[in-house]
This record gives C-alpha cells, structure tokens and sequence, in this order.
C-alpha cells in the first residue's frame, strides 16, 4: 500500500519544500546599485504616512534602498525603534519631540530655531539629529463640536477651566503622560476633566466618540483637513501650552550623509502649513493613497526631473 | 442599500481603488503567505519530534502541553509586543509567537494520533518483527497521520488569522490592509482584506482537506 | 529590579486596583463583553445545530458556513464592526458573537448526529414523541459534546477581547494596547497575564459546569469524548 502512493509522498514533499523555499526566499536583496539602506518610519496618521512617503520617494530616486515602517505606533514605539537603530529616519515635530527626548523637561518655546537647537543637543549622544526645520506646522489642538463649543461659550483653551468637570477628554492612550497634553492641561490652564477616554489621538475613534458624545473634548491635529466637515472647532491655545511643532526630520547620524541630509532638507524647504493641510485632504478626504499623494507633490516640484 | 451599511454612507468597495492596487494587495498576500507557511513548516518540525517524545515517555506529556499551553493562553498581540525589545521590528518577533501556537496544536493532535493506533495493530507489527524505530516510522506515525493533519489544518486557518494582528506592530500582510482602513476610515482596503483573508484561508484548508485525500485515500477525513 | 519583580509590584499596587483604569473594571468590562457574546451567540447557534444534528439535514452547508466563519480574521472582523455600527460596546459584542458562533453550531450538529441510532429507534419504540426524544434523550446524551463546543467558544471569545481595546473598547486589551501605546511593558505584561489567567479560569469553570451537567449515566459509560484540537486562536 504504502509502495502504490510513494510517488504522491514524493509529489507531495517536493511541493511542500518547494512552498517554504519560495516563502523564505521572497525577501532577497535588490539587484539595483544602492547607495545605501534606509528604514523610514511614520505614526499612526495619514499626515505621517505622507511625509514618511516622501522622504523615501526621494531617497529612493537619489539611488538608495529605502524599507518603509508605516503605520508604526506613537512616539513612544518609533523613538525607541530609532534610539535603538531598527529604524533610521522618521518625520518628527520639533517641540513634541524635544519634549519626549527630555522627558518633558519644558525647554520647547514657540521659536523653532531654539528648539530645534535644544533637540539637537539632546539627541547628540544618541547618536541622532534633527536636520532642518520645516515651514510647515502641526500642533497638538484641543476640539470641541459647535454644539459643545455654543453651550458653554468657548473659544479659547482657558474657557474650559470652569466646566472642564462637566466634560470628558478623548484622546490617545499617550496623552496622561505627555506634558502637552492632560499634565500640560491641568497645570498651564487648571483644567480638571470629568473623564478622560483612552482613544487615538485624531483618529477613526475620537471621531466617532464625539459623534455619538462619548467624549465633549477631543485631541486631533492642527493640520487635519476635516474638521469643519466634522464640525469640530478648534480651541485657541491662549496660554500657549503647544509649541513650535514644526515638521523635521529625525535621523540617525549614520546614515545622515551630506547628501542624504540635502535631498530631506529640501523637501522641508518645500513644505509649508497650507501645503501640509491640502496634502492631508487629498488622502483623509478624497482616499487617495499617501505614497500616490507624495509622489504627485514631487513630480509637481520637479524633484525627479 | 448597500451604502446604507456603513455609517458614512460610503460604498463598501472602491473599485477604482482595488483596480489600481493590484500590486499592492497582491505584496500583503504574499507577505501573509511567507509568515503562515514558515511559522507552520517550523511548527511541524518541532512538534513532530516533540509530540513523539510525550507519546513515548507519558512523564513529558504534562511539561511540554503545559508549557505551550500557558503560551497558548497569551494573546498574540501582547506577546508580539513583548518580543520587540528583544527581537526588534524583524520577522522573528512575528513568527516566535505563531511557531508557540502552532506546537501546541500539532503537539496535542500528534500525541492523540498516536494514542489512538489499535493495540492489535501495535501487537501485529511487533510480531512481524518490527523493530521500535521501523515500528514508529512505518506503521504508528502513518496511522496518526489523519490527526496530526486535521491538526495542520486548524493551525493553518488559526495563524492566518492571527497574522493580520501583526499589522499592528508594522508588519505587513492583510491586516495592513485592515489597518490602513481603519487608521484612514476608508472601507475598501478594511473590505479587501478581511475578504482575502476569509478566502485564503478557506481555500488553505479545502486544500489541505483534499491533499489529506489523495496522500491517504484509505483513511476517513477529519 | 527584575521586569519580573516590577510586574509583581504593579499588581501589589494598590492603585492599580481602583478606578476606571483598575483591574475591577477593566474585569467587569471584559467578562461583560464575552458573556454576552457567548450567551448571544449560544442562543443563536445551539438551536441550528441541534435542529440541523436532530434531522440531518444541511449538516454540511451548516460546517461549511461554520469553517468559514472560523477564517474570518478577527481583527478584520471588529473593525468593519467599528465602521458598520459605530463606537461602544455594542459593535464589539456583535463582532465577537459572529466568532462565538461556529464552534457551537459544529459541535451541536456532531454531537446530535453521534447519538446512537439504536438508541434513538428503542427512544421511538417506548413511544416518546419527537420533541420528548429530542429533550429527554438526544440532548442528554449530546451534553458532554455541546459544552466543549460551548468552553471553546467562551475562551476563544475571551482571548479575542483583547482586541477590541483597538477600536477603543474596554477589558484587559487596554492594558495592552494602552502599555504598547506608551511602551510600558509592565503594565502590557500585566495586561497578557490578567488574559491569561481568565482565559484559563474560563476553562476551568466551564469544564466544572459540564461535569455537573452530565447525566451521571453518561458519564460512568461514555468514554471521555476525543480531544481533538478543540483549541482554536483568533487572536
């Protein structure tokens, strides 16, 4: 019996070995001439995806081999995947990543130069840099929905001291432990919230909880383009707890070549608030995919010329 | 009526998107594939030799189902997360978890395989002159082979779907689909693929299912 | 210290047991969530499969439906349930009750269709009529089967909860996911070992209830019922 379907067992061996085989060999290295490997990695957003898209578009086209980690988490996984080498390059924000570099220290201001000068000091022994500074800027903001915002009177972020027991704060698991977040709240503006919802920072989540008044307050970003269609209005930062978050580039010194560092700084260069808001709209509005979205910006400012 | 569906009143599917991301869903299948027909591959290989070993020697039967019992009861994104400070954002922190999941399903099948050869059968091959080795090769293993496979074919349908997990912590596969349909509230690649993971796995298993029938047309399907 | 000391210390804290954030709640979340998907989902799918196990008809439409409701990635799965029906717990309870259901439905079915027909003929025989057969001796005999079936749907149910602390939903998943979010392991593992321990307390206590449920006939003749796999991981 076992004679009649040896040659199955054999079929049968040989396809098997033949599936792992493809299966382990997929992942092989490039032929093309490579000038070097990048990761690039991004947050959980659309806004991330995008920029991470374009730094490696253009990396890319300037001759390297560039492994994209979209989609990776907050700050609080990227920064100890970049400390720790396993990526090399991320889009960070220049104030919120100072903050997070020195442990909520409080040295980020609203001039970006200072405080991208004092990230650079504390990113130093780790063996990574902040390049230039972007024009573009997207800040932490607190929103309401009109209802919210005509109920109470508000406008501006101290306006929630006196009602802020009445109301619940919906924002990523993060924000307890960020000082520009709840900490920053209850501190600069005396902010008390009822509750707060561990959600997603401006994500699917928040915006559903404050559909369906789950959460009265909510932390989305400054640059999102649908918050009018959402009917969300932002709360002025009068105390100015949110700083210069403009957009930087945050790479290991390694692969920090001059000419890696010329092809991202112009990329900053290009960039600017209004820019930044449009892009996010043609992915968050119009579902175009991010890396479409960052090519499209590239060949419209010539950079594969 | 079917955009009535969702809440935003949005089409399931974008066929315009899925047309011009053919490249792209194909890349995360092809990514899900490699990380569910490795960790099984690995999964076999260990638990053969292992499941024999608590067949023979019944003192291993409790450490070993203990062991990756306990594991088994650890849910898979707690323990990808886990890894990472140790194996990094590399594919073995993805596959480390699948691999424990995977023993512990072929372990328990190969041991209830061989447990359930006829002692008659046992008996016969003994007095044929069958030595211990040529016994358990030739006559048990191939008996326990209906169980040991319907166990191959619960751990695959199980790691495909644990494999969409590992999106969360950057990996690729159909859950990066699912993700990017959730972090973007865009439907389609949310729709495409939790589809895709239905289909490969139902095909996986009628594959196998019929792969059973054809290596061992004398024994009962699972 | 130890990682190991510092997850012992995090469940020594008392803080970590009071509030919305404590272990109490997070507790009741997650029980509330898989109970009531195991309960929902048993009262839909135990009378299909016994109805389809009593008269063997559509058995295999009904495990073929079943295995592919298996191979639906739960995370998919929970997601579409997020963006069809919104946030809370009400979406994630829908979710999980379509994961409860096909181990229940399969294990009815086989369990019903494995009654001896003998025993069912000398059922006829005495006169019972079809609905008293069904309840006095199909079902008890079926007993030991439908609760294996029932125990791995509530483990299965209760492992996959952690993932509705993705869409924000509540439970031991947000230890998790929260302690992923802000890379404190501690609280992550902590989280993995609460699963865990309800995963095996499930188990456990459900093993127990069939115990007691098995007619005591049943159990001194049967053979203990083969355990084939009966684990399945979705998440």
């Amino acid at each position: 019996m076992k004679r009649i379907h040896a040659s199955r067992w054999l079929l049968a061996g040989i396809a098997a070995l033949a599936l792992v085989a493809a299966a382990c060999g997929s992942t092989g290295p490039s032929t093309s001439s490579n000038k070097g490997n990048i990761t690039v990695a991004g947050f959980n957003f659309a806004e991330s995806s995008i920029l991470a898209e374009l730094y490696a578009q253009a990396l890319e086209h300037d001759g390297y081999t560039v492994t994209r980690k979209l989609r990776l988490g907050t700050r609080e996984v990227v920064g100890p995947a970049i400390k720790s080498g396993q990526i090399d390059l991320y889009p960070g924000y220049a104030a919120t990543d100072l903050e997070f570099y020195n442990s909520g220290a409080g040295e980020a201001s609203g001039d970006v130069n200072a405080t991208v000068q004092k990230l650079n000091i504390r990113l130093q022994s780790l063996g990574i840099e902040a390049l230039n500074p972007s024009a573009a800027v997207d800040q932490n903001a607190f929103a309401v929905t009109k209802a919210t915002a005509q109920k109470y009177n508000l406008t501006k972020l101290s306006d929630l001291a006196a009602v802020g027991n009445q109301l619940v704060l919906g924002a990523g698991p993060e924000c307890p432990t960020r000082p520009f977040c709840l900490p920053g709240l209850e501190k600069t503006y005396g902010i008390h919230f009822k509750d707060f919802k561990a959600l997603d920072t401006d994500g699917p989540a928040t915006r559903a909880a404050f559909a369906n008044g789950t959460i009265q307050v909510g932390l989305v970003f400054s640059s999102d383009s649908d918050l009018n269609k959402l009917g969300l209005v932002v709360l002025q930062d009068d105390k100015h707890l949110e700083n210069a978050d403009n957009v930087v580039p945050i790479i290991r010194t390694k692969v920090a070549t001059d000419e890696v560092k010329s092809v991202l700084n112009k990329i900053s260069a290009a960039l600017d608030t209004k820019t930044l808001v449009t892009l996010n709209g043609q992915v968050e509005l119009n579902h175009q995919d991010a890396d479409a979205v960052a090519r499209a910006f590239l060949q419209q400012h010539n950079y594969f010329a | 009526m079917a955009a009535a569906l969702f809440l935003d009143a949005e089409p399931w599917v974008d066929w315009s998107w899925v047309s011009t991301h053919v490249p792209t869903v194909l890349g995360d299948l092809g990514q899900h594939v490699e990380l569910t027909v490795i960790s099984l591959a690995a999964g076999v290989v260990i638990a053969l030799p292992l499941g024999v070993a608590a067949y023979r020697w019944t003192g291993l039967r409790l450490p070993t189902l203990g062991l990756f019992g306990a594991f088994y009861t650890i849910p898979s994104i707690a323990l990808f997360a886990l890894l990472i400070p140790y194996t990094g954002l590399t594919t073995a922190t993805a596959l480390i978890p699948l691999i424990g999941y995977n023993v512990l399903i072929l372990v328990r099948n190969v041991i209830v395989g061989l447990d359930e050869v006829p002692r008659d059968v046992l008996d016969a091959a003994d007095g044929m002159g069958y030595r211990p080795l040529a016994r358990l090769l030739q006559v048990e293993l191939p008996l326990a082979l209906p169980a040991i496979l319907a166990g191959v074919r619960v751990a695959t349908v199980s790691t495909i779907g644990i494999v969409t997990i590992t999106a969360v912590i950057g990996f690729g596969g159909l859950g990066a689909l699912i993700l990017q349909g959730l972090i973007e509230s865009f439907h389609t690649p949310l729709v495409v693929g939790a589809l895709m993971g239905v289909l490969v796995a139902n095909f996986a298993d009628v594959g196998l299912a019929a792969g059973q029938r054809w290596l061992l047309p004398w024994a009962r399907s699972e | 210290m130890s990682f190991l000391e510092q997850v012992w210390r995090w469940f020594g804290d008392a803080q970590h047991w009071q509030g919305t954030d404590g272990v109490p709640t997070r507790l009741a979340e997650h029980l509330h969530l898989s109970a009531e998907s195991v309960f929902i989902g048993a009262l839909i799918a135990l009378p299909i499969g016994i109805a389809l196990g009593h008269y063997g008809r559509f058995g295999n439409l009904a495990i073929n439906v079943s295995n592919t409701g298996r191979a639906v990635p739960s995370f998919g799965l929970l997601v579409i349930a997020f963006q069809v029906f919104g946030l809370g717990d009400g979406p994630i309870i829908i979710a999980l009750t379509a994961l409860a259901i096909p181990p229940m439905v399969t294990n009815s079915y086989v369990a019903l269709r494995e009654v001896d027909p003998d025993v069912k003929e000398a059922a006829r025989g005495m006169g019972y009529r079809e609905l008293a057969q069904l309840l006095r001796v199909e079902l008890p005999l079926s007993v030991p089967l439908i609760m294996a079936g029932i125990r791995t749907s509530a483990v299965q149910v209760v492992a996959t909860a952690t993932l509705a602390a993705l869409i924000a939903g509540g439970g031991f998943g947000r230890y998790i996911v929260d302690g992923l979010a802000t890379q404190d392991y501690t609280k992550l593992f902590a989280g993995a070992v609460l699963v865990a321990l309800l995963a095996l307390a499930t188990e456990l206590s459900l093993s127990a209830a069939e115990r007691a449920l098995v007619p005591r006939g049943i159990r001194l003749q049967r053979a203990p019922t083969k355990r084939r796999a009966t684990a399945f991981k979705t998440a």
